[in-house]
């Protein structure tokens, strides 16, 4: 594990990741982020979290 | 504006990652190299990213969308005749001298050039302004997060420095660096939404050219007379003193920014490291100049019903200055209000480490090393650069609390950096591609240029500012004088460079190997394939480069 933390790409990836999950998990359990744009926003953040970290072969 | 517990909760997110880069990133110092330098073992796409991130910042974000509201899309010259063109010298003409003289600073590479008091004035002169600058963006931060935010001024002052202080201590310039890419990111993807749901609104790029003036839509076609266009020059003045003087001046000899090329692993990437910047660059307008060009659209009769408004700046004007947190007021819910109140954290912080960093390695090697005490342990210098690095933290804070006592003083440094930074790219040109340019030559060029600086600036009125010897002549605006104070201090710069030159001694051509371009043997990418070599990828980048002008002609 601390071997992918030294990976920039991982780190950024897992930022985008948990972004996303507030943004989207949030807009479905809470009245306060139910809005289309925090929706389409943390898919695309999911999307480009994930690729970051698991395709980023390129370590620090 | 105000925030939602998911909002505070994605800042903290980001808070608590940026200071965990520090963290990793501190098992990996051991030298003062690693701490200050980072050792020149950074992969290429992170010195490219970190290359245009440390101009990410709030000056940057701010200030382009501030300045898109105020002259449209004019302002896109400060990308497609400054950076990119400025990026692309760097890469092909400069990286060489820096990268193969192996100094490890700016002044340091004078030092070698020159002589020790063209370093001296250059290191002395860079760690000012590097404060100053590093300072104004944390008041900078404070009072915007004070006015839309309703946070304590304080607070935000030692939260934020609290924040890049642990980051920068643990891992220095690595540190920093890793966490500009995050920022980068951060900033592009978090403001993104901003510019698709604002242009869809504003009825996409068609319906903004028919609302607004045409001038605040073409980039070049009102540039024919200084009076036609809101930026109050001509092409002419725009071409030499923004693209040739000042993006020249701040891309190619700013330490700043040259410091993130000069990490990289061998010669050919760094030399690669400000075209692959310039990648990105090119199509930074589309998030920082086109949502103050919407912006602008927005506040139209015909838009009127979108609700949209700018703060009056209390003369009034508009206060352009507020034109991004404006637009992430009005179309962020809740949940993205947090990520793009991130984004212009980032953007603060990514301005005030990359200040910090580019300080501690100018003043550790360049003045303590040099003038006060050498010939010291390693671990001596990388304890003083830690030390520096708090230092120069504590210094910032002090100066953001002069910048909050004194309205002026922001305007006023600013011009003060502008007299420094003007004439200092005549200073490398010439050292770098004539050979009979001597020590003295260069240092009262650089004095003769500040000076010239300072002068037109007291002998030219823009906007009620300057004028301070005698309003002789009067500049549509602000941003014209800028250019043409910048262009005088240039000449200047050149003509008594080479005049002193002609008149005092040369160094020997034997300690100018590697320095001077003609005694120096060029790096062959020949074997490499065409996307691996400097000059192809320059001259695709040109090509697009002038396309994207005649777009917006």
């Amino acid at each position: 594990m601390y071997k992918k933390l030294n990976n920039l790409g991982f780190v950024i990836g897992v930022f985008f990741t948990i972004i996303a999950l507030i943004l989207i998990i949030g807009g479905l359990v809470s009245k306060a982020l139910d809005h289309k744009l925090n929706f389409y926003t943390g898919f695309t953040f999911l999307v480009f979290g994930i690729l970051m970290a698991f395709l980023n072969k390129n370590n620090l | 504006m105000n925030l939602h517990i998911a909002d505070y909760l994605i800042i903290c997110t980001y808070f608590l990652f940026v200071i965990g880069v520090g963290f990793i990133i501190k098992k990996r110092i051991k030298t003062s190299n690693d701490f200050l330098t980072s050792g020149r073992n950074i992969p290429l796409w992170i010195t490219s990213l970190a290359f245009i991130s440390a101009n990410l910042g709030a000056q940057e974000v701010l200030g382009m969308v501030a300045s898109g509201a105020k002259y449209g899309i004019m302002t896109v010259h400060f990308y497609w005749v400054g950076a990119i063109f400025a990026m692309i010298f760097l890469g092909v003409f400069m990286m060489p001298f820096y990268y193969g003289s192996r100094a490890r600073s700016v002044p340091e590479f004078l030092k070698l050039r020159f002589d020790e008091k063209t370093r001296g004035l250059n290191a002395v002169s860079f760690a000012v302004m590097t404060i100053f600058s590093s300072g104004i963006s944390l008041y900078a931060l404070a009072k915007l997060l004070e006015v839309i935010l309703h946070w304590d001024f304080d607070v935000s002052i030692w939260v934020a420095a609290s924040v890049v202080m642990i980051y920068t201590f643990l891992g220095g310039l690595t540190s920093a660096v890793y966490n500009e890419v995050l920022q980068f990111f951060l900033i592009v993807l978090g403001l993104s939404p901003l510019v698709i749901v604002a242009l869809h609104d504003a009825g996409g790029w068609s319906n903004i050219k028919t609302l607004l003036q045409p001038e605040m839509t073409h980039a070049w076609k009102y540039m024919g007379n200084a009076g036609s266009n809101p930026m109050g020059i001509n092409f002419m003045s725009l071409i030499f003193g923004l693209g040739f003087v000042m993006s020249f001046g701040y891309w190619c000899t700013d330490f700043l920014v040259v410091q993130r090329a000069m990490m990289a692993k061998n010669m050919n990437a760094a030399q690669r490291t400000p075209i692959i910047a310039a990648i990105p660059k090119m199509f930074m307008p589309l998030i920082v100049v086109l949502p103050g060009v919407i912006a602008i659209a927005l506040l139209q009769p015909a838009l009127a019903s979108k609700g949209f408004s700018i703060p009056s700046d209390g003369k009034g004007g508009l206060d352009y200055t507020m034109t991004l947190p404006s637009l992430i007021s009005h179309y962020y819910p809740t949940g993205l209000l947090g990520v793009g109140i991130t984004a212009l954290i980032a953007s603060f912080m990514s301005g005030m480490a990359g200040n910090v960093t580019a300080f501690n390695s100018v003043f550790t090697f360049d003045i303590y090393q040099s003038y006060f005490i050498k010939n010291k342990s390693d671990r001596h210098y990388l304890i003083v650069g830690k030390i520096v690095t708090v230092a120069g933290i504590l210094l910032s804070i002090i100066t953001a609390y002069i910048a909050k006592g004194f309205n002026n003083i922001n305007d006023f440094l600013q011009l003060v950096f502008s007299f420094v930074n003007g004439p200092l790219f005549a200073t490398f040109l010439l050292g770098m591609f004539w050979k009979r340019t001597t020590g003295h030559g260069a240092f009262f060029g650089l004095l003769a240029g500040t000076i010239a600086a300072a002068a037109t600036h007291g002998l030219t009125l823009a906007e009620g500012k300057g004028g301070w010897i005698y309003p002789l002549y009067e500049i549509h605006s602000g941003m014209g004088q800028a250019f043409i104070v910048a262009s005088v201090s240039w000449i200047v710069n050149f003509c008594t460079t080479i005049i002193v030159s002609l008149f005092t001694k040369p160094k020997p051509e034997a300690e100018l190997k590697g320095l001077v371009y003609s005694l120096t043997v060029k790096p062959s990418y020949h074997q490499d394939k065409w996307y691996l070599r400097v000059v192809p990828l320059s001259l695709i980048l040109i090509a697009i480069t002038i396309i994207l002008n005649i777009i917006f002609f």
